[in-house]
């Protein structure tokens, strides 16, 4: 056989066995083991040291297209939330569906706890424009640049925003992020106004927040797929909630556990290919040209 | 007199928040809360100028039937109907000023086109990966191992195989050489968007304000 022809193999061939190892896990899901890693446990840790009471801001700072890794993000860390009574207001400052993502998800994981109350356990704030310049004034007074909430009603009689005047009165910034709004989180945010910042990103984004990690300016970087399991698993390890709510399989649909089978057989896929092309490199000798 | 007001409120504009920032009084951080709140007004504005930009360059692409203007069609369609819906529930107040046609065509349309474009990097980067990544020279090589042990790194079985030591090196990587990069990277681009502002706020970078007819 022509080894030349394998190491040009027809890039349909990959896209095959690609969607054929991804397909697999999705319907005969694995149940492969994961274990936390300390970016995603800061942000754990940090949740569960405030009392109940305490106010983070969830920022739903991604669309449609980051929707599979950074939903199970958000569904975890707000059944986290709602379970230790932390009030959570919720936020959009990214254009394209950030508000969209933040009502499916608030309404799905809020219906899950009976005794919570809009206006005084949570609010869905909306989107509002401006990106930096919103961060920056939600510093003076959070009413002020959010005076209606996501469905026009009036803020300034909401007893959570009463009490959450700005980020004095915050404990976290959590930022769900795609592209760099997550970086103006831990440059306007942590930097002026000292107020913890942890970013869920999606996989490719996750490199460049370690970096604000490594310096302090976060506390937490959860990436991708990865990043969301662990925070599951660290949810299941620690409550019986959890491991009731992720045990349901129709919950476990939309898990990030059961996205990781997927990932993981595509990543020994594409390992797969890379050695197997280097081998035919070496024994074609080194091939040039292409 | 048509670029001497221009600049001379960019330069105020510019000038006043790194001065308030600086000088964190009452009277001074007033005006600033003002101009950030002027700012995100203005932000909003660039989403019209934005529409109007991208219509007329549809328009002329239809008009002059050039490569792909079919898709002009749709591109345009989508944006009308999307419009359409969007400003009918902002004016009904209907659930969260979302329209039921806008939610469904966006949970039915966009959505599921946004999360299939960005699923198709799978196919993409392994395609990408078998032809690009070459054992050719040190350096292609170290890029090589380093991708492969963080892609084990994120995955089960990459502590299956080793006995949970890849998850360990692939976030020391992560954390040291990466982190590294990614500061230098950061910090660059920091530099070259303060140096970029202050030319701006001084005037020097006038290309914002359009071709001179003075």
């Amino acid at each position: 056989m022509n080894l030349k022809k394998l190491l040009y193999i027809d890039r349909r061939i990959i896209y095959l066995v690609v969607a054929i190892g991804a397909l697999i896990p999705i319907i005969r899901p694995i149940g492969l083991p994961v274990e936390p890693t300390d970016p995603v446990i800061g942000l754990f840790d940090k949740l569960e040291s405030l009392s109940p009471g305490d106010a983070v801001i969830i920022s739903y700072d991604y669309g449609p297209s980051s929707e599979p890794e950074l939903n199970p993000m958000s569904s975890a860390i707000l059944r986290h939330c709602f379970q230790r009574e932390i009030k959570v207001l919720i936020m959009a400052v990214f254009p394209l569906g950030g508000v969209n993502m933040a009502i499916r998800e608030v309404e799905r994981i809020a219906s899950e706890f009976e005794d919570l109350e809009y206006g005084v356990d949570y609010v869905n704030l909306g989107y509002k424009d401006g990106g930096q310049a919103a961060m920056k004034a939600l510093a003076v007074s959070i009413r002020d640049v959010f005076p209606a909430d996501v469905d026009g009603n009036d803020t300034s009689t909401m007893p959570i925003l009463m009490e959450v005047r700005n980020y004095d009165d915050v404990e976290v910034v959590i930022s769900l992020a795609t592209g760099i709004i997550g970086e103006w989180w831990a440059d306007l945010v942590n930097a002026q106004f000292g107020v913890p910042v942890a970013v869920g990103c999606t996989a490719v984004s996750a490199p460049k927040y370690y970096a604000f990690l490594r310096s302090g300016q976060m506390i937490a970087v959860l990436g991708g797929l990865k990043g969301a399991s662990e925070y599951e698993e660290l949810l299941k390890r620690n409550f019986d909630w959890a491991r009731e709510v992720y045990s349901d399989p129709a919950e476990m649909k939309l898990a990030a556990t059961t996205g990781m089978d997927v990932q993981a057989i595509v990543h020994v896929i594409i390992i797969v290919f890379i050695i197997f092309g280097n081998i035919m490199y070496f024994a074609t000798g080194k091939e040039k040209g292409r | 007199m048509r670029r001497t007001i221009p600049l001379v409120l960019t330069f105020m504009v510019g000038m006043y928040p790194i001065f308030a920032f600086f000088v964190p009084h009452a009277s001074i951080s007033g005006v600033n809360q003002w101009l950030d709140r002027a700012l995100m007004i203005v932000a909003a504005f660039a989403l019209p100028l934005g529409v109007v930009n991208l219509v007329g360059m549809n328009l002329s692409k239809i008009k002059q039937k050039r490569a792909g203007w079919p898709y002009a069609i749709v591109l345009l369609a989508g944006l009308v109907v999307m419009t359409y819906f969007g400003v009918i529930g902002v004016i009904t107040r209907q659930h969260a000023g979302f329209h039921p046609t806008f939610q469904m065509l966006f949970d039915n349309m966009v959505s599921p086109l946004q999360a299939t474009m960005f699923s198709l990097l799978a196919f993409y980067v392994a395609s990408a990966a078998y032809r690009a990544f070459r054992a050719r020279n040190v350096e292609a090589t170290i890029l090589l191992v380093a991708a492969i042990i963080v892609m084990l790194g994120r995955i089960p079985f990459g502590d299956m195989l080793t006995g949970g030591r890849m998850t360990p090196l692939s976030e020391w990587i992560m954390n040291r050489p990466n982190a590294a990069a990614q500061r230098g990277i950061i910090i660059g681009a920091a530099l070259g968007a303060a140096s970029m502002s202050i030319r701006v706020i001084l005037g020097i970078e006038r290309t914002y304000l359009g071709k001179s007819r003075d």
